[in-house]
């Protein structure tokens, strides 16, 4: 390919490319993806009427929507990338992937994991961090299987006929290793059983490990596997090189280098340092520039095909995922400003703003590359061009539904939460007032997400009837020349040598990352000094620890926030605001990132037990309207207390100060707590029969919940 | 609490080395990437995607 190596004297090979994994994993995609989409209408459904949830614990919607967000992230889109990557690879660098059985095991592995994220999140096991719900086990699964893709992937690279590694790659690189190194970190958790395991972080520091993991699993998942597929994909459809190489490399390392310190932006106003979080949305701001000049790079690049984008299906997706992923990403660091955050965080203009990445980026991307890749690989045509039009304007228009009836409800919300009138109080002091509002925007989302998912359906029917009227051939064998000294450039740049060296260039891609997250996350998680310690916070009982897992276990956080910030009519509704010292013994923090329902910072102590008996049994007894599912089973099922020491057991390996004397008595301690409740909830009325269920830990824990500052004389 | 915290942090040199890594690596790149020398190379390197295997026969 270059100029100063036009005449190559080497050893010619043979070689054919290995399509057969990359047949298995679009089957893959298509299949995850249909689940992932109905998992997804299934939970809008749910929270347009309470009634979708059907009284079945595994299908209510804390259990189902980190199966959502799991089977949309690393099933659709980790299989759409699979397929996506090995297919550009091996023809980038004209070489068969490394290891045939590599392959296979990276292929079967990860179906595996999803099969048992689809087992295990249903049933409630869950570590409760967002994004990153699956247990230990399920963790060292995926890390070796992460590994077996690596080594695959290098190997590859190592056995290359084509010297100059083209950007599409460099993108692959840095996907492997940035969320190589953001798993691990944020996976570190020590276990109590196989089917349960506590983050070794606690409260703000686990909310910045989480979220600078959480925002970059969007950032080296979601965002750069998809730019390197853009890199590839786009010029091979447009038949057209991209628009300016030498800006995709200023793209490169520019988004690489800046999107790393941009996880803060999803703490604003908490109690994380304020320097963390200006760090954090300046960062976020600088990333309009890489990721426009990203998109634009990629619409430019079908500069001169514009008439072809009206009839080519793959061009026609192409064309909308950037101009979605331009939106997007101009939404993105518009609501990191602290002041936009202000109003949108907590609300569903969030769901709104990753919905237009997640359906409008990755899955019209998707879309493109499948339509392209499936015809070459069953050596076939598109069998309905009508078929994809359809799905076109069906994915179209159901996603502008989705997103701007969240636009909608997010905003209306916002402003009846912080409405004051002129003495002072809130307009709407009751939060349920501000959910009835915005449930007809719910049904708008349902329908909008049941056009998307019916969008992939015809896409599924199409490529299915297209691979059906192809055949398989016997691998094509092609010839390139081995890589040797002829394909040496005399006289390059460094710059242009470094992109012959893919070692080196891993570990200064590495070293790109790890700067910003060294630095924002090293001296938080090191340095506690920055918490002012408070004698009033005490560690949780026994019974308030078991009932906290309970907690986790239904996703509660999913609705429900833990964190007041220092706002005026955010004090005014739930009480003081929050304060680092707080959460020292949460293991893992609650501080959730949504407020479907209200905010329990300071639920503790404020109703009654039986407010919440009632509350667990059917919401709508004490709030009218509510849309929150019933949790009946809490009243049938038994709490477990056999495992109660080996849980303060690992508290106090990770610096929860329960004495031996504690860990003795806890069994007997929760159900002394336990007593003390049940009496209280049969004076109301209740059956005897109640002390050992799941519901009596579940009360004690909620009405623990930021008692010890939030009821205390200490101030700010 | 922010006041606290603030005070507490006795890094500052931390953000600053970070944003002076950052901006000595942007124009060393974007130096690299845009010498006139190179144009042609990454001229070149644009057409990879376009290139198959089958035609790498040279000479």
């Amino acid at each position: 390919m270059n100029s100063a190596v036009t005449h190559r004297e080497g050893k010619l090979e043979r070689f054919s490319y290995d399509d057969q994994i990359v047949r298995l994993f679009i089957i893959a995609t298509l299949i995850w993806g249909v689940v992932a989409m109905l998992l997804g209408v299934t939970i809008a459904f749910q929270l347009a009427d309470w009634h979708v949830n059907l009284g079945v614990p595994w299908l209510t919607f804390g259990r189902l929507r980190p199966l959502h967000t799991n089977a949309a992230i690393f099933a659709f889109c980790g299989n759409a990338i699979f397929a996506g990557i090995y297919y550009s690879h091996q023809r980038l660098l004209k070489a068969r992937l490394f290891n045939d059985t590599l392959s296979k095991v990276h292929f079967w592995g990860w179906q595996f994991i999803i099969i048992l994220a689809a087992i295990t999140l249903p049933l409630g096991i869950t570590t409760g961090k967002e994004y990153a719900e699956l247990e230990w086990p399920i963790d060292i699964l995926i890390t070796v299987i992460w590994v077996v893709f690596a080594v695959n992937f290098f190997g590859t690279i190592i056995r290359r006929r084509e010297r100059h590694i083209y950007v599409a790659i460099w993108f692959y690189i840095a996907t492997i290793l940035t969320v190589a190194v953001l798993h691990i970190i944020n996976s570190l958790e020590i276990p109590v059983s196989m089917t349960k395991s506590y983050s070794i972080y606690a409260g703000v520091q686990d909310a910045l490990v989480q979220w600078w993991y959480g925002h970059n699993a969007v950032a080296f998942f979601l965002t750069t596997p998809f730019l390197g597929l853009m890199y590839y994909f786009v010029p091979k459809a447009a038949n057209r090189p991209v628009y300016s190489y030498r800006l995709s490399i200023i793209h490169f390392w520019s988004l690489v280098f800046i999107y790393i310190w941009a996880g803060p932006h999803h703490l604003l106003y908490t109690t994380l340092p304020e320097w963390v979080q200006t760090l954090g949305m300046v960062f976020s701001i600088a990333l309009w520039m890489p990721s426009w000049g990203g998109m634009i790079n990629g619409l430019l690049t079908l500069r001169g095909v514009w008439d072809k984008v009206r009839t080519d299906p793959v061009l026609k997706f192409m064309a909308l995922a950037l101009t979605f992923y331009g939106m997007a990403t101009f939404e993105g660091p518009l609501l990191s400003i602290k002041s936009v955050s202000a109003i949108a965080h907590f609300t569903d203009w969030i769901p709104g703003h990753v919905h237009a990445g997640t359906i409008g980026w990755n899955y019209l991307l998707i879309a493109a590359i499948m339509y392209y890749m499936v015809p070459r690989l069953w050596n076939s045509k598109i069998y309905s061009l009508r078929l994809a039009n359809i799905q076109f304007w069906t994915a179209t228009i159901g996603l502008v539904l989705y997103i701007v009836s969240m636009w909608v409800a997010g905003i209306s919300q916002s402003l009846m939460w912080r409405a004051m009138d002129a003495s002072g109080k809130l307009v709407y002091p009751n939060f349920i007032e501000t959910v009835i509002k915005i449930v007809p925007m719910y049904w708008v989302r349902a329908i909008g997400g049941t056009l998307v998912l019916t969008s992939l359906i015809i896409m599924v029917y199409n490529l299915y009837k297209t691979a059906k009227a192809g055949s398989i051939s016997s691998e094509p064998v092609l010839e390139a020349y081995a890589l040797d000294d002829s394909s040496l450039e005399p006289g390059a740049s460094a710059h242009r040598k470094l992109e012959g060296w893919p070692m080196i260039f891993a570990v200064l891609s590495l070293v790109a990352i790890l700067v910003g997250s060294a630095i924002e996350i090293v001296p938080a998680v090191l340095s506690k000094s920055f918490i002012v310690k408070m004698d009033v916070v005490k560690p949780y009982t026994p019974l308030e620890l078991m009932g906290r897992d309970i907690y986790i276990r239904e996703g509660c956080y999913l609705c429900h926030s833990q964190t007041v910030r220092p706002m005026a009519h955010e004090v005014l509704r739930y009480g003081k605001a929050s304060e680092a010292a707080e959460f020292v013994y949460d293991h893992p923090f609650q501080w959730g990132s949504k407020r479907t329902g209200p905010d329990l910072a300071r639920v503790g102590q404020k109703y009654p037990n039986m407010w919440h008996y009632r509350h667990m049994y059917d919401p709508r007894e004490v709030t009218a309207g509510s849309i929150m599912p019933n949790y009946k089973w809490l009243f049938t099922d038994k709490a477990d207390y056999q495992s109660i020491m080996k849980k303060m057991n690992v508290m106090k390996t990770l610096g929860v100060p329960y004495t031996q004397e504690e860990i003795a008595g806890s069994l007997a301690a929760a159900k002394a707590q336990a007593l003390v409740i049940k009496d209280d909830l049969v004076a109301a009325g209740v059956p005897q029969a109640i002390l050992d269920k799941e519901i009596i830990p579940l009360i004690a824990y909620l009405q623990r919940i930021g008692v010890d500052y939030g009821k205390s004389e200490v101030q700010p | 609490m922010k006041q606290a915290a603030l005070s507490h942090f006795n890094l500052p040199w931390l953000p600053i080395t970070g944003l002076i890594i950052f901006v000595v690596c942007f124009t060393l790149y974007t130096y690299w990437t845009y010498k006139k020398e190179n144009k042609a190379v990454y001229e070149q390197a644009s057409m990879l995607p376009l290139e198959e295997a089958k035609s790498e026969r040279r000479n």
